[in-house]
């Protein structure tokens, strides 16, 4: 009796897997996860049953609390066939929607994490970004991003398929992307990634707030070049698969950001090109780009303006009316007209003939 | 006993180099008219500042800038091109322990190689300068044809509106104050 009562013994490996899980997962902060990732010790021939059921447990638990905590126990209004359907994630889709399902890729890339130091990997991992789930990529985006609060390993493993080929990484953070192929986020507006990027507009409105606030501090101009041009291709491609898919309601964290950044009083130029102190490229045409590319953002708005001139122009019998209505009330709510008109006048400002 | 062979070698090149810089830009036509119409009058308002057609688009060269819009798309382009044919020179000095056999052979053809090195870093430094050359000759181009420009979109505005006055009715007046740059048309319509 007191042997089942006692608790489970791990070794130094399977120790080190669960707390690299649990940061994984977001569980466990970048200080205590430092010294794990640094550690590299042999795997075992294979990890005990008690070991497995435990990651297991903190898979589905800490990626499912990642999404409430993320945005999905607000009251949102999404689009959902072609009507808005209102509520918290789990009031507004039904549970065999919202499953998720893991494959052996999350725990083969822990092991890989346990037993290696990403910065100095000998042993090669990574699996096609299409055999993933939508929980896999889900779960890879969070790894990322709890990898980028550490000292060099995200920039490590950001040539991994897993997450150089996976839309929510680039969506999470473009910049570290800025040299990778692009990708189609086509599968990422239907099904249950649909689901999973409505529980995130809140995550990710913050992510790019705080993304467009760090440029102003960026004072390499070829930088600055190649992560506006990034932010730029990413945010394009992605308003065409929301648009093709006929999911504005997806983009909403791009007009919230724009809210954020462009609706706050006396937003100029410098709040993105301010930082620029570093020596200038001598062609003008260069210099020219490099601003060009810090207003990856703004440049967005007349796509969204159109979603908006297009949502007025269906007629209230027509199919979508009330679809339409998701993206008009948005925009509305947001003053996206206000804020249009203040993107292109800094659009114009730096262009050398203005008439 | 072996000696030391002093081995110069020289090399000269004779290249032309080119710099360039280019802006695009859009001209902000106000589409009062249909774009092929607004096009047109584009056209016709460039030509009277000496642009002339070629392949669709109107060019014109001031010097060694130049300037092609689109009446289309309304694009301007502002190219300059900076070039000029050089002679460079380099001169490397070399040790070997024969004057004539396979040592001092290699190490002229060394010598060679990394001359043709140092005359491309010349070409490159060169290459440069002209490229600044032609940035500033840009900026220069730039600060003239801004209010060139933004007359020429404020004619081809004007005429729009009173093209679309016409289509609106008959025209009863139209005053046009060219101090402020107002213009004033009634329409009966």
């Amino acid at each position: 009796m007191a042997a089942t009562d006692s608790p489970p013994a791990f070794s130094r490996f399977e120790f080190n897997l669960l707390n690299l899980t649990k940061f994984a997962v977001g569980h466990l902060p970048a200080g205590p996860a430092a010294n794990l990732l640094t550690t590299q010790l042999p795997p075992p021939p294979c990890l005990t049953a008690e070991c497995v059921r435990i990651v297991e447990d903190t898979l589905a638990k800490g990626t499912v609390l990642h999404l409430v905590r993320a945005g999905g126990w607000r009251k949102e209004r999404f689009i959902r066939g072609n009507a808005p359907a209102v509520g918290r994630v789990w009031e507004r889709i039904p549970p065999d929607e919202r499953q998720l399902t893991f494959s052996e890729a999350p725990l083969a890339f822990l092991m890989w994490l346990t037993a290696e130091k990403p910065t100095a990997a000998k042993a090669k991992w990574d699996v096609k970004a299409h055999y993933l789930t939508a929980a896999d990529e889900l779960f890879f985006a969070t790894v990322f991003e709890q990898l980028q609060t550490t000292e060099k390993n995200a920039e490590a493993v950001a040539g991994k398929w897993v997450f150089a080929d996976n839309p929510l990484c680039r969506l999470y953070a473009p910049a570290e992307f800025a040299d990778a192929d692009p990708v189609s986020f086509d599968r990422w507006v239907v099904g249950e990634r649909a689901v999973i990027l409505e529980c995130l507009q809140p995550h990710l409105t913050a992510k790019w707030v705080k993304s467009e606030r760090a440029k102003g501090e960026i004072d390499d101009w070829g930088r600055i070049r190649r992560v506006g041009t990034s932010e730029d291709r990413t945010l394009r491609d992605f308003l065409a698969a929301c648009d093709k898919a006929g999911r504005p309601d997806l983009a909403r964290f791009v007009l919230t950001t724009a809210k954020t950044v462009l609706g706050a009083g006396g937003v100029d130029l410098d709040f993105w090109t301010g930082g620029l102190k570093g020596p200038p490229p001598n062609r003008l045409a260069d210099r020219l780009n490099a601003q060009r590319a810090a207003l990856a953002l703004p440049r967005q708005m007349d796509t969204l303006q159109a979603w908006d001139r297009r949502a007025r122009s269906v007629g209230y019998f027509d199919d979508g009316y009330q679809a339409s209505q998701v993206w008009k009330q948005d925009w509305e709510s947001a003053n996206g007209e206000g804020l249009t008109a203040t993107a292109r006048r800094l659009i114009e400002q730096l262009e050398p003939l203005r008439t | 006993m072996s000696r030391a062979y002093r081995i110069r070698v020289k090399e000269s090149s004779r290249r032309e180099l080119k710099g360039s810089d280019e802006i695009c830009t859009d001209l902000e036509v106000l589409e009062i008219l249909p774009p092929e119409q607004m096009g047109e009058l584009l056209k016709k308002e460039l030509k009277e500042k000496g642009f002339a057609e070629d392949g669709g688009k109107l060019v014109r060269k001031d010097g060694d800038v130049t300037i092609t819009v689109d009446p289309k798309t309304c694009e301007v382009t502002v190219r300059s091109d900076v070039s000029e044919e050089v002679t460079l020179e380099a001169e490397r000095v070399e040790q070997a322990y024969d004057d004539v056999g396979p040592g001092s052979k290699e190490v002229r053809e060394r010598a060679k190689k990394e001359l043709a090195k140092d005359l491309d870093r010349k070409a490159k430094e060169r290459t440069e300068k002209l490229e600044g050359k032609a940035t500033e000759q840009l900026e220069k181009k730039l600060c003239d044809l801004q209010p060139e420009l933004s007359e020429v979109v404020n004619r081809v505005t004007r005429e729009a509106l009173k093209q679309k006055a016409q289509q609106l009715g008959t025209v009863k007046e139209i005053a046009e104050d060219d101090e402020t740059g107002s213009l004033t048309i009634k329409v009966e319509v």
